[in-house]
């Protein structure tokens, strides 16, 4: 949280933004939210907010987050409460909400049946855009907490509540929010560059995160705090715009669809680039949508360490007993790997001559109709150190649900989108 | 030469889809990436992660090509049974590590 309560003291920003909600964690907080009604947000919330909400309203900074997650009202329920233990009074906490499909899931277009296989829905969210969250910091708001949103509207929504802007400032405020929106990716984290400066350690784990003084044109200069550790270049602004995009002359926002053809990057100074000819054209009709369905039974995971002389033979041995064991459970549809040789990247080929870890996991998960069946599956891992090659160690195992994420579109017609007010 | 020498890249997903993008050095190697990685390379060193189409998209002005492949995670992470679940981040070296093929 360091790197948000810094900027928010600095005096040097207007807004702090926290993108706290991946595709997938949104199940989280749907599972929370079915065990409580009163939960569901972000469980990161206090650890977060605590030290950032009396930062950022002494030096006038709002925040906007999706942490609501699942939940954005009772969000901001815990928000105002945090607000009054901090005697913060008359301070505006704004939910968006609109996002949640599941009362009207059949309004959303799907690829495929989400269904199959036996599903049962999780829940849906849309993708909302800039609209909800703009209104509220146009109607004072200092807090504005969301469900599901596109990133890029997110961290461009205070901008354009500020600057009432044009379709072309719509594009680079927009462009602005994209970059933004995964904080150190910006700055030098994820970065595999071979050439230029490598952040050490102690770099990484103090790193600034990224800000943007967005002018009122769209076009923008990005930047880190001065005297924070970061590596804010060409190369890694290019690594983070293109980002998970797909098309990069057609990105699509809730908004608007973004062009980056003709987008230039220029360093300005250290840690400072400037970012030009952001193109956008077309409010689409109708938002992405994604569905979280559980299937029946689940997945089960499971590893055990070899290691020493012959590490890696014995733990392929332990592979091919393994999969023998699990199709004579009548298992199907599961996949062993070698954590250390191919879990990530998939099948080597060969190894290279000479190649002998110390130590490495054999991993098998399995996706199971029924809980009975997964504990087989452990029973049979816990099998190999009694009767598998010699010195099976460090079993480990979980279960997890047996959860699909489905896509669709839904019309923004059909999706209505409002805005609760509460007052510390 | 690896793409390693010459390029920078991150990869990403949304949903089952596979995103990689490069990012050359500078302008000369720009022009070796778009004239020797085609997708028809990256077709084949997906092979046994994405079955569909790989399609490139080229950004002169920012010196980048993207490789994106659908179905390269059938229906998102959270049905993967690899080890690796959240694998996609790593999958960039799936391209960096590579010679760079002949033009």
């Amino acid at each position: 949280m360091e790197p948000a309560v810094e900027l928010a003291r600095s005096g040097g920003v207007d807004f702090v933004g926290l993108e706290c909600l991946a595709e997938r964690t949104l199940v989280t907080g749907l599972m929370e939210r079915a065990a409580n009604p009163a939960r569901g947000y972000d469980r990161r919330l206090e650890r977060r907010l605590g030290p950032l909400v009396p930062a950022a309203m002494a030096n006038g900074c709002g925040i906007v987050s999706n942490l609501g997650s699942a939940n954005p009202y009772a969000a901001v329920e815990r928000i105002v409460a945090l607000c009054r233990a901090n005697s913060l009074p008359g301070i505006t906490v704004a939910a968006l909400v609109g996002d949640d499909l599941s009362g009207h899931l059949e309004d959303v277009v799907w690829e495929g049946d989400p269904l199959e296989e036996g599903g049962q829905w999780l829940g849906a969210h849309a993708y909302l855009g800039v609209e909800g969250m703009a209104e509220a910091f146009r109607q004072g708001a200092s807090i504005v907490v969301t469900g599901r949103v596109a990133d890029s509207s997110l961290f461009a929504a205070p901008a354009i509540a500020a600057l009432d802007l044009g379709t072309e400032a719509l594009a680079g405020a927009l462009t602005a929010g994209h970059l933004l929106e995964c904080g150190g990716q910006l700055t030098g984290g994820n970065l595999a560059a071979t050439q230029g400066r490598q952040l050490c350690a102690r770099e990484l784990a103090n790193l600034g995160y990224p800000t943007a003084m967005i002018e009122l044109d769209g076009s923008f200069v990005l930047g880190v705090l001065d005297g924070k550790p970061a590596r804010l270049d060409v190369v890694g602004t290019t690594l983070q715009l293109l980002y998970e995009v797909h098309d990069p002359r057609l990105y699509h926002t809730p908004d608007l669809t973004l062009d980056f053809g003709e987008l230039l990057l220029e360093e300005v100074g250290e840690n400072r680039v400037r970012v030009t000819g952001a193109r956008g054209a077309g409010r689409p009709e109708t938002l992405k949508a994604i569905g979280f369905v559980k299937r029946p039974g689940e997945v089960a995971d499971v590893e055990i360490t070899y290691a020493g002389e012959g590490a890696v033979a014995r733990a392929m041995v332990a592979r091919d007993v393994l999969r023998e064991r699990v199709e004579l459970l009548g298992l199907r549809d599961y996949a062993v790997d070698l954590v250390g040789i191919d879990s990530v990247l998939g099948a080597v080929a060969c190894l290279p001559p000479g190649y002998a870890p110390p130590e490495l996991r054999v991993h098998i998960s399995a996706r199971c109709t029924e809980a009975e069946e997964a504990q087989a599956v452990e029973d049979e891992v816990y099998a190999l150190t009694l009767s598998g090659p010699a010195g099976g160690a460090s079993l480990r195992s979980e279960r997890r649900p047996h959860v699909s994420v489905v896509s669709g579109r839904v019309a923004r017609s059909l999706v209505n989108v409002s805005v609760e007010y509460q007052v510390s | 030469m690896k793409i390693s020498d010459i390029a920078a890249g991150r990869a990403g997903d949304k949903g089952d889809v596979l995103d990689l993008t490069l990012v050359a050095y500078d302008d000369e190697g720009y022009r070796t990436l778009a004239q020797r990685v085609h997708a028809r390379d990256v077709e084949q060193w997906l092979a046994h992660v994405a079955p569909s189409p790989v399609v490139r998209y080229e950004l002169a002005n920012v010196r980048a090509l993207k490789f994106v492949a659908g179905q390269a995670l059938a229906g998102g992470v959270y049905r993967s049974l690899h080890a690796g679940m959240h694998w996609q981040k790593a999958a960039i070296w799936l391209l960096l590590d590579k010679e760079l093929p002949d033009a």
